[in-house]
């Protein structure tokens, strides 16, 4: 067996088109899914039955299947209602839930890492439930929730290569395209795992930066607020 | 169109047998990404070799970048075309293997952290080295430690093994598939499936509380 890597002069722009709507998708699953997860977290958290179960099973049930399965019963079940959407919208949308699911579970465990005197104290100063949450907790949930946010979007550019199953047209898809016109599985699929692999770094790199970034800023906040401390015994 | 249960129940049996093929991957491929996490765990920390390292750090990379799809077309497109013909189910384990074993052996190294350093000087110090320092001192404790993150992997495994039916493996979703070809009503088999994979995640994701309660009794 020969490597011939010229055949991406030829085939190049096809991976990189399908490259590119593989970005698109995992972009608008992230800008759908996010949401819909911080809506489940404080669903889970409720006072009231129902929406708390509700919440808990949606998550429990998109995170205990496989998301091919998942793919397929979204491919097969919204025509089953008289839905008809293009493949790119069902596969956006199962990735979408599937994400929310997991973003909830991460959402949830950054509340519940913030520490319960700040809810409690916000809600003493006479702030509502929503107040309390939107100002005091939320904003502090942020910079926890950052690196599981970050693994999660990566998985989610992974998991995308699934909807080739349905014939979304992403990266995999065009992968699996040029293979079958020219029968290279090496050059073409290692240049497909190039690609996934390549912005999944890209991506960690810049977010590990952001994380460092943040977390600057807590420190020093932390710092200052010690040094009042300090300040304040000496007086 | 309205749901008929009736097919679900009618192919119940079939997605059953399926689900024996889905836990009979899960639990092989499973097993030797163990063996084969811990070797990577074991090369890491007692050899210590520049390159190796390198060549570790790199597959770990490789495998955690990349979809699981592209895995398994990897090793069962491209291992044939170099000579090494394994058929489907063989190749789709050996692809899970490769890629659970860079999640397990990251998963035992951050167990292996959590091993307190006094258990190496205070076996040093009795003279137990080698095979006897990490087979009866060391790794027991890391694997008790690491319970459960194994769980959630062995779930995800098993989760993994319905990518194998897109490389004609007949495990729990080319069963469903090959039947609601015949019949065309996707829709009932599909959601019988989808609740015997939620069945078996769920309880297994379950039973790590099972397991953990287990050990302490038998450590105490």
């Amino acid at each position: 067996m020969t490597l011939d890597f010229s055949i991406f002069v030829e085939y190049g722009p096809h991976l990189l088109m399908g490259f590119w709507l593989t970005i698109k998708i995992v972009i608008a699953a992230i800008i759908l899914g996010m949401p819909w997860g911080l809506v489940l977290a404080l669903g889970r958290r409720s006072r009231f039955l129902i929406p708390r179960l509700a919440a808990t099973s949606f998550v429990e049930i998109f995170r205990n299947t496989p998301f091919i399965i998942q793919v397929f019963l979204f491919y097969y079940v919204l025509p089953f209602y008289g839905i008809r959407f293009p493949a790119e919208y069902v596969g956006t949308l199962a990735l979408a839930a599937f994400g929310s699911a997991y973003f909830a579970e991460i959402i949830r465990g950054g509340i519940d890492a913030v520490s319960k005197g700040q809810l409690e104290s916000a809600r003493a100063i006479g702030m509502s439930d929503w107040q309390a949450m939107k100002n005091i907790v939320l904003p502090q949930t942020l910079s926890i929730i950052l690196p599981p946010l970050t693994n999660q979007t990566l998985s989610l550019i992974k998991e995308s290569a699934i909807l080739s199953t349905i014939t979304v047209h992403e990266l995999t898809m065009s992968g699996m395209r040029v293979q079958g016109e020219i029968f290279r599985p090496f050059e073409v699929f290692i240049m497909v795992a190039l690609l996934y692999w390549g912005l999944n770094e890209t991506i960690a790199i810049l977010m590990r930066k952001l994380e460092k970034w943040s977390k600057k800023g807590r420190t020093s906040n932390q710092d200052s607020a010690e040094t009042l401390k300090k300040e304040d015994v000496v007086r | 169109m309205k749901f008929d249960l009736s097919y679900t129940i009618d192919a119940l049996p079939r997605l059953l047998e399926g689900a024996t093929v889905t836990v009979q991957v899960a639990l092989l491929a499973f097993a030797f990404s163990i063996t084969l996490g811990t070797i990577i765990v074991l090369t890491r920390t007692t050899l210590n070799w520049r390159i190796l390292n390198g060549i570790i750090a790199i597959y770990i990379s490789f495998i955690r970048g990349t979809p699981l799809m592209i895995q398994i077309f990897l090793v069962y497109y491209v291992l044939p075309v170099t000579g090494l013909n394994l058929g489907a189910f063989t190749s789709g384990i050996l692809a899970i293997t490769l890629n659970s074993a860079a999640f397990v052996s990251e998963i035992l190294r951050g167990g292996l952290t959590s091993v307190p350093k006094g258990q190496f000087e205070a076996a040093k110090s009795l003279g137990v080295s080698g095979f006897a320092l990490w087979g009866r001192v060391i790794l027991p404790q890391t694997f008790i430690a690491s319970i459960p993150p194994l769980v959630n992997e062995f779930t995800q495994v098993l989760k993994a093994t319905a990518l194998l039916s897109i490389i004609t493996v007949v495990e729990l979703l080319r069963v469903s598939q090959q039947i609601y070809s015949s019949n065309y009503h996707p829709v009932e088999i599909l959601s019988g499936a989808f609740i015997i994979y939620f069945l078996l995640c769920f309880f297994v994701s379950r039973g790590s509380v099972m397991l953990e309660n287990h050990w302490r009794v038998r450590r105490a």
